[in-house]
């Protein structure tokens, strides 16, 4: 699985320039390079792009995706697709939280209230995954469940809390120039990925996604695995929840819906961003650094696109093409790489 | 696939149908009967305006039945046909539609059958203007211009006490979206003449976390040339805008002064003096005037205005506990139930 990049790591510029050319085919080189050569172009005349400022904003921007991406990425490498119900796990999240702050509870009671409800949703969900339902109807279903009863909860009306309160460090504070959102984001990547390189609940991981019948021989049912990875995805959801609420300072059913980035739909970016980093979507490749990676690249398209002064149109249509590019170069590569074995 | 797709179709047509045939023959006793399409009730907005035109329904003796869409006009297209097939037709529809030009097929479907339209929240256009009775609705001219002309206060007050720049950022709706170009235009005509600039405009998308993203990604662009006033096409953009601001080192209400429309965002900003002001736009009340000119409509054959504006007046910190309006129900509310968004605390 490592291999590629462990050669590619030693070599020295020129060896390495021709093993990129004997590795992959002329059609991947050609694209990767125009694509490469228009990123740069945009880069460099993009007024105040590279400034610190800028690249703060940037990873700041990818922060709440990127944690998401993050979660719903253990679910895909363990082979069990998407959870479609991302949003709504986010959407019951932040009204849990928000309604225990409103009501009192403080910072630390409403985070606890908040994961105990997101980490039921994700144990129901890859329960009934686990038992051999499909991901995709699975968590259809309990998208319109945990939608409905966050709706019902609230009554379909903004929950607040006043300032000051206690989740205001997580929402708004910083340390060291850096806002507590990215610093959270940064940390959870490492975390992750060391996770899933280094434990055995990792190597599990990328056994049942890479081979299922393999994992079962060997004493690894998908039961337990659905579970802790829809547990881990939903936990992720409930944790960007919480620091949207704790910045915003209110929560809302529909925070979740239509309100996150010009390519709209929560889940649907989310599930982009897995997608852009290049994880398969059959499970067993891929990792959590590349969703993470996957997250600061469409927010830098983004972000260039806004400081060129294009409109939401055409900014929505580059998050479609590089999803589109990032699934055939990943795709083309992988079958270069499967011909060579 | 196809008789399945039939199948689903025949029998949401008899299910709603059974509806509406229960629902008319419980309202002979009323005094008539009304059919609203309007999108989802889980929006903030909307699900005010539901709960205005429900309750002012029941209350002028009116049975209402309600179908939302998801924002979808197809959706709400395929809901008219299910609702005129199943024959039992209303005295008055109302129409909210998700895209009024998109669903121009499905108003004059419904004009065909005789019964009088209203339209809702999306100002009439020529192609759909005879084919209603009638406008009730916010109006995104009026609301931009208060915000300009409280803008332009606020820019006099700086500039009487010495303070200098007057730079504007615009966080906006999609530049796609009708009441940009409303909004947009009424407010830089509210500030022609004074000292106030644009010098940049984003349109990341509605709600609080794009008006963050929008303007976290406007504020890396223009910091260098100095940002001093910032206007939201509404107050849940303004609200994210606002933090993005914060988190660049702005103080709001010094170096930055925000006004807002609309009041669907967070009073404790005003309270605080982050945001200078907002402009009231009450969905509970365009759910009320609403149904009383149906009322007036089914009484008279006609309406006094075929145009019909919910108030849009400004409202600053020294303004909010005081600013109240009268219900088309009689009651007095205040701020806190007219407004969307976290108004209520």
């Amino acid at each position: 699985m490592n291999t590629t990049a462990n050669v590619y790591a030693s070599a020295s510029p020129a060896s390495l320039f021709n093993r990129i050319i004997q590795n992959h085919s002329p059609i991947v080189i050609v694209l990767v390079a125009l694509f490469l050569a228009v990123f740069l172009y945009g880069m460099v005349t993009a007024p105040n792009f590279l400034t610190l400022f800028n690249l703060k904003t940037i990873v700041r921007d990818a922060a709440l995706v990127g944690i998401m991406a993050i979660g719903l990425t253990f679910v895909t490498l363990s082979g069990n697709f998407f959870l479609l119900s991302m949003k709504e796990t986010a959407a019951l999240s932040i009204i849990a939280f928000a309604t225990a702050m409103s009501a009192g509870y403080g910072f630390e009671l409403s985070f606890l209230f908040t994961m105990l409800i997101a980490l039921a949703a994700g144990v129901l969900q890859g329960a009934l995954i686990g038992l051999g339902g499909n991901p995709i109807v699975v968590t259809l279903g309990a998208a319109g469940l945990f939608f409905g009863v966050a709706s019902w909860w609230s009554e379909n009306l903004v929950v607040s809390f006043r300032r000051p309160h206690g989740a205001e460090w997580l929402g708004s504070g910083s340390l060291f120039g850096l806002p507590n959102i990215t610093i959270a984001f940064i940390l959870i990547s490492i975390t992750a990925e060391i996770v899933l390189r280094y434990s055995t609940f990792g190597r599990q991981v990328y056994l049942i996604g890479a081979n299922r019948a393999a994992g079962k021989a060997t004493g690894h049912e998908n039961f337990s695995m659905a579970i802790k990875t829809c547990a881990i995805a939903s936990i992720c959801s409930a944790f960007v929840a919480i620091a949207f609420s704790a910045q915003v300072s209110s929560a809302h059913v529909n925070y979740f819906s239509s309100e996150f980035g010009s390519s709209g739909d929560m889940t649907i970016l989310v599930i982009a961003t897995v997608m852009v980093g290049g994880n398969s979507i059959m499970g067993g490749f891929g990792s959590t650094l590349r969703s993470s990676l996957g997250a600061v690249f469409i927010s830098t398209v983004d972000n260039m696109m806004v400081l060129h002064g294009f409109n939401s149109g055409p900014r929505v249509l580059a998050v479609g093409l590089m999803i589109v590019f990032s699934i055939i170069v990943f795709a083309l590569v992988r079958r270069g790489s499967r011909a060579q074995e | 696939m196809i008789n399945l797709r039939r199948a689903f179709g025949f029998v949401a047509a008899m299910c709603i149908g059974l509806g509406v045939v229960l629902s008319g023959a419980m309202a002979q006793d009323k005094k008539g009967s009304i059919v609203s399409f309007n999108g989802p009730a889980g929006e903030a907005y909307i699900g005010r305006f539901i709960t205005g035109i429900k309750e002012t329904a029941k209350l002028k003796g009116y049975d209402i039945k309600v179908f939302e869409n998801q924002f979808n006009q197809a959706e709400q297209d395929q809901q008219v046909q299910q609702v005129l097939a199943a024959g039992q037709l209303p005295d008055v529809f109302i129409w909210w539609p998700s895209d009024a030009t998109a669903g121009l097929g499905s108003l004059r479907a419904l004009h065909k059958t005789g019964v009088p339209v209203l339209k809702i929240n999306q100002l009439p256009n020529e192609q759909d203007k005879k084919y209603i009775f009638g406008y009730a609705g916010p109006d995104d001219r009026l609301r931009a211009r208060n915000a300009g002309y409280m803008m332009r206060e606020a820019a006099a007050a700086k500039k009487a006490a010495g303070g200098d720049g007057f730079n504007v950022l615009v966080l906006a709706y999609p530049h796609s979206y009708g009441g940009y170009g409303l909004s947009i235009n009424a407010f830089n005509e509210a500030i022609a003449g004074s000292d106030l600039k644009v010098i940049g405009d984003v349109d990341e998308g509605f709600g609080q976390a794009n008006g963050y993203k929008g303007a976290a990604k406007l504020v890396a662009k223009l910091k260098d040339q100095g940002i001093h006033f910032v206007y939201g096409m509404d107050d849940a953009i303004l609200t994210g805008g606002i933090k993005a601001l914060e988190e660049a080192g702005f103080k709001m209400g010094d170096d930055v002064i925000a006004v807002g429309t609309v009041c669907n965002g967070d009073k404790q900003l005003i309270e605080e003096g982050k945001q200078f002001g907002t402009t009231l736009q009450s969905p509970l009340h365009e759910g009320q005037l609403a149904i009383k000119l149906v009322e007036e409509y089914l009484a008279t054959g006609k309406l006094q205005n075929y145009i019909n504006f919910t108030p849009n007046p400004a409202v600053t910190k020294e303004t909010i506990a005081t600013t109240a309006l009268r219900g088309f129900d009689g009651k007095l509310y205040g701020i806190e139930e007219l407004c969307s968004g976290a108004w209520a605390n």
